[in-house]
This record gives C-alpha cells, structure tokens and sequence, in this order.
C-alpha cells in the first residue's frame, strides 16, 4: 500500500481555465478521488436583476463568462421575450444564430488550444489560437468587439449585416475551414494525442444520463440531445438538424465531437447567410412584465444545454432570473471520471468537460 | 503511424511571416463600427440626463446647473445603451482602441445654452421688433458658443466660470 | 589525462558553456517561436532571465536545495571538462548523472507535492536513459578501442559508420535528456502542464539560476557527444561534429514542437526497448565481427 498524498490542484493552476479547487487523493501517480470545490468566482450576479432593469441586465448577462458571452445574452433576452410575449423578426432571429454560431466555433477552437496545451502540445495550442484569432477579427468588424458584442437587446439586435460585411464574413470562414481542416487531422490522426486521450476518462451512456451531463461531454457517449434539434427561435428555420455523436465516450471522442461540431456550425452560418431574410432587426419592446408571470427559455450553448427561468413583478425590474448552466450539469461527471485515472490525465479530463466555472457560479 | 500530423503547419511557419502584429511598431486600423468612446454632440444636447440614468455602470454625470455632460471613460462598457435611449440622438461611439494612461481622467464636455426657438415664434406672431430681439439672442448665443467651444475639454480640466459668463449672458 | 588538462577543461567548460548554451537557448526559443507562428523573444532572454533571477528573493521552504544544486553545477563542470579535454566518456557520463541526482534531491528537499512528483517523475527519466547512455559508451569504446574521447582522432573514420544503431539510439533518448516533447515530464519551460513546474516549482532566486545555467551546459555537453561521433583523424573534423550536432538540435526543435507529452510509463517502455534493440543489437554486432 503506498502512501496517499494529497495534492491541491487549483484555484490558481496554469492549465485550469477557470478557477476550480479539486483536493486530489493521490497514491503513486493513481488519483484515488476527487474533492471539487467551487465559490471563489461567485459575484452574485443574479442579485443585480433587483437593481438593473430589464433592459440593462442584458449587458450583465453577457459579461457572466467570456466566451458563452453572447449565448448569455441571447438566452436572457429571449426568455424576457417569452415573459413579454414579444415576437422578435425573423431577420434579427437569423443573425442571433449566425453570430451563435460564429460564438460555437469560436468557443470550440478555443478549447481545442487548451486541449492541446493540456496534453504538452503546445504548437498546436499556438496554432488554434491562431485560427481563433480570424472568428475573432469577424466578430471585431460585425459587432464592434471581440468577446463582448453587446449586439442583442430585448426585441432583437441593434445591429445589421450588410454585403459588404457578409462577403466579407464569407471569405474569412472559406479561408478558416481551409485551414482548419488540416489542423483537425493533428488533433485526430496525431499517434501521441491518441496516446493521451483514447482511453481516458471513459463514461458509459447509462452513467451519463443518470448524472445528468449535457453538451458534447454528453454527445460524446452516445445520447443523441442537443436543444438545436427541439428546433426553438432561429433554429426552426434549419432544413435539418443532427447532433453529432461518438460511442468511446472517452477524451478522444470528445475531441472528436467538438471538432465537427465547428464544421456544422460553419454549414450552419453558411445556410443561413445564404437565405437570411430582408426586414427589422428588432421590435419596440414597451411596459414591463406582469406580475406573477413566469417563462422559461433553452439554448444550447457550446458547453451543452442552458437554462433560463424569468420572473416578472409589474415593474421593469424582474423579481427573479435563474440561469442554470451546463458546466453546473457536468460537474459530477468530472468527478465521476477523475477516479482512478492517472495523475497525469488530470487536466484532460477536467479540460475536457470545457469548464467555465465562472458561468457555474456567476 | 500518425507522426508529425501538425508537420506542414509547423515547418510552414517557420518559412513565413509569424502572424504577430508587433504592437506598437505596427498598429491595427481600428475597423468601422468598432467600440470605442462615448462622444456627445453638444450642440444637441438638452442635458436631460436620460443616459445618466440608463447607464448600467454608472459612468455617464450630467450637471443641468454646471451645463456638463460628464463620461468615466474607465467606467464605460461600450454597450451603447445610452446611444438607444437618448432622445435626441446626440451621442454617437467612435471607434477607438483604449490607450493605456497613468492616471483615470473623466472626460467633460460643456453644452452650452441653445436659443429657444418657442421664444422667437411667439415674437413673430406678435411682430414687435421680432428681428432685433431675435438676432440679439443669436449674437448672444454665438458669443456663449465661441467662449466655450475653445474650452472643449477632450480630458481637460473643465472651465466651469467660462460657461458660467456664457450662460448669464 | 592529466589532473592538469582535465582541471583546465573544467574551468574552460564552466566559462564558455554558460555562454554557448545561453546562445543556443535563446535561438532554441526563436526557433521554437516562429514554427508556432510568433515572433519570439529575443535572443539573449535567458540571459536576462538569469539576471533577473539572480537579483530575486529566494523563498525556498528549505535553504538546502540551494547549496544542492551548487554541488549539481560543480558535477556538470567536471563531466564537461572530463570530455571536453578528451577523457574518460564513462567518467563523463557517470558524473552527469550524478548531477541529475542531486537536482532531484534538491526537488525532494521541498516536500511540496508538485515538487515530489515531479522529482519521482525526474527519476524515472533518469531511470530510462541511462541504460542507453552506458551501452552507448560501450559502443564508443568497442569502436575505438579506448573510452578516452581523444581517441577518435587516431581513427581513420568516424564511429558513426560501426555505431549508428546506437547513435540512433543515442538521438531517441537525447529528447528525453535535453528536456523535449513527448519527454519532457518533469518540467518544461512551459509551466502549463499538471505539475505547475514539476521538479523546479519550490526553486526560487538564485537556485533557479543555477538550474538553468545547469540547462544550458547540459545542452553543450549531450550536443557535444552528439557531435564526437562524427568527428575522426585531427582537429579539423570538429567542423563537420558541430555541424552534425546543430542538425541534431535543430532535429530536436521539431520533434519538441510536434509531439504531445507522453506519460511515463510509455516513456519508460520505449526508451528501454529501443536501449535494448539499438544499443543491444549494435554492441553484439561489434562484438562478434
């Protein structure tokens, strides 16, 4: 029997993204268990509801995470929209989705750098975040900034695409799938990314489900969900919709899964580019929500699924706003898979749930 | 075997330009539309202190005595909802990369008095001397808007005693 | 040799190989930089670096790692005056690792955890190349008939045309020993992987000068018998060991730059099988001819 160290990994750790304390059980390079903690990025964001309008709260609601920033806002202003009962245009739907969308590949390709820095490649970490850094100047010219767009409010966006913009748009993403193709044959083909990820951190469907995962952490072992395909909002207007799934279940298969996720959301962009509709990009929204009404909104954002619960009291300040995130959901599918993996495989399984604790504790 | 997957993209950049813009040697053009300051059009302004109140940070102060209109630049989201709420669409953003700076200064701007046009319609409809009156209040005004529009502070001090004498005039 | 030449060399060594190996770390990082498409720091950074070590407060749990990584530095000396001065290869080798084994001390010494296993991880590294580094001074002595280094130059041809399997050898664990992906487990100057820095996280201030300048002559050691062996009749075939030795850092450079890290246990496995296939199979056959 060897000796059992404990060895705290986090909140400050260079390969954590976000801070998450996990007390590791250690036994000879084996971990035994896994203590998370989490609290130490709390800001109480919810509260602000109280003190902010429903109108500003938007913004707050965009700067909860930076990289689901526009997921955020997206999802809080339509679920004040269901609580309305405002009809957004179809126009202002269409965009929601494209820069939705543009915010998946965005999300995705950010991951996969970390990915690959956390199993020590680290050109391949520079290279990803090169590609990044194209989504990231599209972003820049559509909506005037590179995390933080500020672009949606309750009854629509309060910007446009015009051609210019949209050839312009159309250009960057031929030249990043280009490229990006070539640079997912290194995450998949790689012998030594194989030999750090096939196999490790494995989950089964059956237990997937019952701990309540969601996302690609979820797609990736087997259970076919993802809220595009209930076809709500903008995304009723996709001719088809699959989710992407793999059977392994283990790291390599959630790389994979994330990987052609971007393609789809690259065919998505361009589907709904090509047939976005002439028309307003937002509605007059007047009053306040009644009181006692309540309404509830999903998007899936690209850690899985979110959850947004309104409720109004008469005046133009909501008396509750409840967001429930996805990184919340696999949390205990982290601790679940960090049992008896190597100390090594650590950070790739944590990594590979795509943990963005600061939308868990907002 | 997959070995060396990544190898054209690594040995190609070895042969090509890294893609670093060496800031600040090279600059980037800021594109249009891009995020930047709050500018408030003072020859528009009505002090009505609408965006003060829709400030989700609480960056903008505007004195209706003091006739300023103050932003904290380092306050300020760039989220524009004061440009959306503003009722005679006086503020604009223009696109601007921040600056570091070595100490936070809030920029102010002085509106001056706008002629009221109520007063000159009623003068006309009762024809006295409507001409002279109303090209007094126009010298008056210009003289007012000369004053001060020297003192635009762009995160100056303000020139509180200038607006002052304009103001009285 | 004579203690003479063999102090000569040390104290030759531990000026001029701070300097080289300072040279080549900072190429090594330029190099490194703009195959990930960046720009890169500049050339003498790890001077600086260094420099700015050795002006920091040393905040060790415990003073001790400090003076065991003096005894480390003093090691390194030796090994490179032993070769640089053509003595004992063996010798040479021998005193390397035990420079490697009071840096591992000297990770132990903290008893942080990330230290340890870092220091654990450390060993097994050591563990895996040495069995390489003996056979391939084997091989050298069974090619030229001595383990004196100085006596390639009475060959009539490199040892590399009788040695090459166990040069070959020599080059898969030298990624392990110059610190490279897939081998770099226990530290890399990249402090994002799981064990914060591994080996060097308690090292502070001066201590962790001293490791780096440790680095840098390591790093002009192994290149240097990586370049012995193609160097053969006079002095004037050092020209073509260093080219060749250069060819192997650059060769290091990309392999670092495209391959993930392994964990130990494939390290472990594959360093041994390829000691036992390569150093094994080359030294039978010299044997037996």
């Amino acid at each position: 029997m060897g000796k059992q160290t404990i060895i705290p990994f986090g909140p400050q750790h260079p390969v954590l993204p976000e801070p998450i304390h996990l007390d590791l059980v250690v036994e000879d390079e084996t971990v035994i268990e896994a203590v998370p903690q989490i609290g130490f990025i709390h800001r109480g964001l919810e509260r602000l509801v109280q003190t902010k309008d429903y109108n500003q709260f938007v913004y707050v609601a965009e700067r909860i995470c930076g990289i689901c920033a526009f997921g955020h806002s997206m999802g809080y202003a339509e679920t004040v929209e269901n609580l309305m009962g405002v009809e957004v245009p179809t126009r202002a739907q269409y965009l929601r989705v494209i820069w939705h969308e543009m915010s998946r590949v965005h999300s995705h390709t950010l991951w996969l750098g970390l990915a690959a820095d956390a199993f020590g490649f680290e050109s391949l970490f520079m290279h990803a975040w090169r590609l990044r850094e194209k989504i990231l100047d599209v972003f820049e010219r559509t909506t005037g900034g590179r995390v933080i767009f500020s672009v949606v409010k309750v009854g629509g966006v309060t910007r446009d695409l015009d051609d210019q913009q949209i050839d312009y748009m159309k250009s960057v993403f031929a030249d990043f799938r280009a490229e990006y193709t070539k640079l997912i044959r290194a995450f998949l083909d790689d012998s030594s990314v194989k030999n750090r990820t096939v196999g490790v951190g494995t989950i089964s469907r059956a237990d997937a489900v019952n701990l309540g995962m969601v996302g690609p952490f979820l797609r990736a072992s087997g259970e076919p969900y993802d809220v595009r395909m209930l076809g709500s909002n903008g995304y009723g207007e996709l001719e088809h919709f699959e989710p992407i799934t793999d059977d392994q279940g283990d790291c390599y298969a959630r790389i994979r899964v994330r990987c052609e996720e971007v393609l789809q959301a690259l065919d998505i962009i361009d589907e709904m580019l090509a047939k976005l509709p002439a028309g307003d990009i937002a509605v007059k929204v007047k009053g306040a929500p009644k009181a006692g009404s309540e309404a509830c909104n999903l998007v899936e954002q690209p850690r899985g699924e979110c959850y947004y619960y309104a409720k109004g009291n008469g005046t133009k300040y909501l008396d509750r706003m409840r967001m429930r995130t996805p990184t919340s959901q696999n949390l205990a599918g982290m601790a679940a898979t960090l049992k008896g993996c190597d100390v090594a495989d650590v950070n790739m399984i944590v990594l590979t749930i795509d943990p963005c604790i600061s939308c868990t504790e907002r | 075997m997959g070995f060396f997957k990544l190898g054209s993209m690594t040995m190609g950049s070895l042969f090509k330009e890294p893609s670093t813009l060496r800031y600040p040697f090279e600059t980037k053009e800021p594109p249009a539309g891009l995020k930047g300051r709050i500018v408030n059009d003072k020859d528009s302004c009505i002090l009505c202190g609408a965006c003060m109140r829709a400030c989700t940070t609480g960056a903008i102060a505007v004195d209706r005595k003091g006739r300023t209109w103050s932003i904290n630049p380092y306050r300020c989201v760039q989220c524009g909802y004061c440009i959306t709420v503003c009722p005679k669409k006086c503020l604009s953003m223009n696109p601007h990369y921040s600056e570091a700076a070595r100490e936070k200064k809030i920029r102010i701007v002085n509106v001056p008095e706008h002629p009221k046009p109520a007063r000159a319609k009623a003068d006309a409809a009762k024809g006295v001397d409507a001409g002279a009156k109303a090209g007094e209040e126009a010298a008056a005004a210009k003289a007012g808007q000369k004053a001060t529009a020297v003192k635009d502070a762009e995160g100056a001090e303000t020139n509180g005693a200038a607006g002052k004498d304009a103001a009285e005039n | 040799m004579s203690l003479i030449q063999t102090l000569l060399g040390t104290v030759l060594f531990a000026v001029l190989a701070p300097v080289v190996g300072c040279l080549l770390a900072g190429a090594d990082r330029i190099v490194s930089a703009r195959m990930q498409g960046r720009v890169g720091p500049p050339l003498l950074q790890p001077y600086y670096d260094v420099r700015k070590l050795l002006g920091k407060e040393d905040v060790s749990v415990s003073g001790v790692d400090g003076l065991y990584m003096t005894c480390a530095l003093v090691f390194t000396a030796f090994s490179g005056g032993f070769f640089f001065s053509g003595g004992n290869l063996l010798m040479s080798a021998f005193l390397i690792t035990m420079a490697a084994l009071f840096f591992i001390i000297a990770a132990y010494s903290s008893r942080s955890p990330f230290a340890e296993i870092g220091a654990g991880r450390e060993s097994l590294q050591v563990m895996a190349y040495e069995p390489m580094v003996i056979l391939m001074a084997v091989a050298f002595y069974l090619a030229t008939g001595t383990f004196q280094v100085a006596g390639v130059f009475d060959l009539r041809h490199p040892i590399v045309c009788t040695t090459w399997l166990a040069f070959i050898g020599f080059l898969f664990i030298l990624t392990i020993k110059l610190r490279k992906s897939p081998f770099d487990l226990s530290s890399s100057h990249h402090a994002h992987q799981e064990l914060v820095k591994g080996v060097t996280t308690e090292m502070s201030g001066r201590t962790l000068a001293k490791v780096e300048v440790m680095h840098w002559c390591e790093t002009v050691l192994f290149l240097g018998w990586t370049g012995m062996f193609f160097v053969w009749g006079g002095p004037a075939t050092l020209i073509v060991g260093v080219v060749f030795a250069l060819l192997a850092w650059f060769l290091e450079i990309l392999i670092d730059n495209n391959f993930a890290r392994v964990k130990w246990q494939a390290m472990l496995k594959s360093a041994w099988i390829v000691a036992l296939v390569c150093g094994g199979v080359n030294i039978a056959v010299l044997m037996l001819l």
